[in-house]
């Protein structure tokens, strides 16, 4: 296997601060990998390394088989980045600070920059601060994808994209694996990870603490339910709930009528047993709520402490 | 320029047929924005000189020197009015060593502070270094455009006096001209390099532009204090407006002692930045 990014026993320290513990982290060539966690946790601190924008206080960095500081620039020519915080002032229009930035990570492939900007529906011909801050995003995902680099970097790149967009970029990201692009992707949006990674690694409180494939790694996805169901009876949902692991929180309420029962319950795991107590009845309206990655992440802290 | 940049990209019919990445992109990044302040700061000095230049002929009057003899010598000597009956001596007083000093240090901290500490600020530092150019490229190629953006200034200065010379009567020496002219543009320079040295060291625009200004003052005063006090003529040795003007370029020619110790400074503040800018952290 080729390694695109390697670093190990990684320490970042701001003054008496650790943001980051003697981290080990392997991304192979050619795959997509998630780094997740709830923010503060070191994933735009990680980044930021890669990209020799921040220096470790220890440790060894390896990209696309350099150190990031040495010969810097022929290596970030080969990378494309979108900053956790992207910011864009000034009154140069889009097109002017592409090519700015294509200038010195050239050459860019003619027409790149339209069609990119034309998918993500990006106006190239307005000033930048006047830019909203999905617009801003989408034009850091063209800087990042225009000289389509070896290694894509991208913190938080769906922050402030609406939906339809945040699938455009996931199309794009399988588009850039199928070239034999890599891609390091940060997010706090567990779903996100989930539809685009191969692998995925859990930072939380700049310590690794959980790595694997996607499919294999077992994140208590903590789950908010709410269901409106007619034609059950509310006792037999109830018990049913109870009944199941890892379901909390549950509250089975039938309104004035008698007719609607209204559920709602906390999934720590599969959703399936809530979604089978409910189906008893003839589901009229259903809400899953986003996993929170805060709380699943600590979850999964605290196990992974236990077990240590 | 950035227009041909532009086509540059365009022109590449396929990623087979690549062109090489054009040289100086940084440098041509800050001129290429900054064209049009460059244009306001030039009509700023076009202005002063057609307002304080055409005059000197009807200045040349007994009432000019009784009014100059009438102020407060010490004022006289601050404001360097002690030859300003003579063309040399009016030009200095009036342009190079009041306004036009104060112009071009202005614009030169200006864009001294904004090229590493203001780019930092913004958030632009960081998305430009993830790209395809390095931390001493970066400061070096970005002192560049301050030196060029100083000498377009410092070009237009001396082109619009030059013009003057003969129809203002000044009685200009056209190789004195130019000597005063690179010990103005030296002046400015070592206060922009001052505000881009404090920027890349604080990575804050305010920081290099206190630090540049400081320079600034200080010269000034220095040299003010120099001239009103036998005791304190030593301190004209640290004073760069003396650097730039003790010598008296406009009347004697260049001054290589000022203008080594001018521009030897200006690339020992842009080693001092770059080397900065180089060692550490890049803040978010």
């Amino acid at each position: 296997m080729t390694v695109a990014i390697h670093t190990r026993a990684l320490n970042k320290r701001y003054g008496s601060h650790t943001a980051l513990h003697s981290l080990d982290l392997t991304v192979e060539a050619g795959s997509v990998f998630g780094l997740i966690g709830p923010n503060g946790a070191g994933k735009t601190t990680t980044l930021r390394l890669l990209l020799d924008i921040i220096r470790p206080t220890s440790g060894e960095i390896e990209v696309l088989g350099q150190p990031p500081r040495r010969d810097g620039a022929a290596l970030r020519r080969r990378i494309g980045y979108i900053p956790g915080e992207l910011r864009l002032e000034g009154r140069m229009k889009g097109r002017t600070v592409l090519r700015h930035l294509a200038d010195i990570s050239g050459p860019v492939p003619s027409g790149t920059i339209e069609r990119l900007a034309e998918r993500l529906d990006l106006d190239l011909t307005r000033p930048v601060r006047t830019l909203s801050r999905g617009n801003k995003q989408k034009l850091g995902l063209v800087q990042a994808f225009m000289h389509q680099p070896a290694l894509l970097v991208l913190d938080e790149p769906t922050s402030g994209l609406d939906p339809l967009l945040q699938r455009e970029f996931l199309a794009m990201v399988r588009e850039a694996r199928e070239r034999g692009q890599t891609v390091l992707l940060s997010s706090h949006v567990l779903s996100e990870i989930q539809q685009a990674a191969d692998d995925v690694a859990v930072l939380a409180e700049g310590r690794i603490v959980a790595e694997g494939a996607v499919s294999s790694l077992r994140i208590a996805s903590v789950r908010r339910i709410r269901a409106t169901v007619t034609g059950a009876s509310p006792e037999h949902i109830r018990t049913a709930l109870r009944a199941a692991a890892d379901v909390d929180d549950v509250d089975v309420a039938t309104d004035a009528s008698g007719e609607l029962v209204r559920v709602a319950a906390t999934a720590r795991g599969e959703l399936d047993p809530v979604i089978r107590a409910i189906a008893t009845g003839t589901i009229r309206d259903l809400t899953v709520e986003e996993p929170d990655l805060e709380e699943s992440v600590l979850d999964l802290y605290a196990r992974s402490g236990e077990g240590s | 320029m950035s227009t041909v940049s532009a086509s540059a990209v365009e022109q590449q019919p396929s990623r087979q047929d690549r062109q090489r990445p054009v040289p100086l992109p940084v440098t041509r990044q800050w001129l290429g924005q900054g064209w049009s302040g460059l244009i306001g700061w030039s009509a700023g000095i076009a202005v002063v000189i057609f307002i304080y230049l055409p005059i000197y002929p009807s200045m040349q009057s007994p009432e000019l020197v009784g009014m100059v003899d009438a102020l407060p010598p010490e004022l006289v000597r601050t404001l360097g009015f002690e030859s300003i009956t003579t063309g040399a001596g009016y030009a200095q007083a009036t342009f190079f060593g009041l306004l036009g000093f104060a112009l071009l240090t202005i614009a030169g901290i200006s864009w001294g502070a904004a090229f590493i500490g203001g780019a930092e600020e913004s958030g632009r530092l960081e998305l430009t270094l993830a790209h395809g150019v390095g931390r001493v490229g970066f400061a070096l190629q970005s002192a560049l455009a301050v030196v060029v953006k100083l000498l377009v200034l410092g070009a237009v200065g001396w082109l619009l006096i030059w013009a003057l010379n003969g129809p203002a009567e000044l009685g200009l020496e056209p190789a004195n001209l130019v000597a005063v002219s690179t010990a103005w543009v030296g002046l400015a320079l070592l206060s922009a390099t001052a505000a881009f040295a404090g920027g890349a060291l604080s990575g804050r625009r305010s920081w290099g532009i206190r630090i540049g200004a400081g320079v600034a003052v200080l010269g000034y005063v220095l040299q003010a204090a120099a001239n009103n006090s036998d005791d304190l003529d030593w301190v004209r040795r640290f004073s760069p407006y003396a650097w730039a003007y003790g010598g008296e370029p406009l009347r004697n020619g260049y001054d290589w002692t000022g203008l080594a110790l001018l521009w030897g400074g200006s690339i020992v503040l842009v080693g001092v930045g770059t080397w900065a800018l180089s060692r550490r952290d890049i803040l978010g």
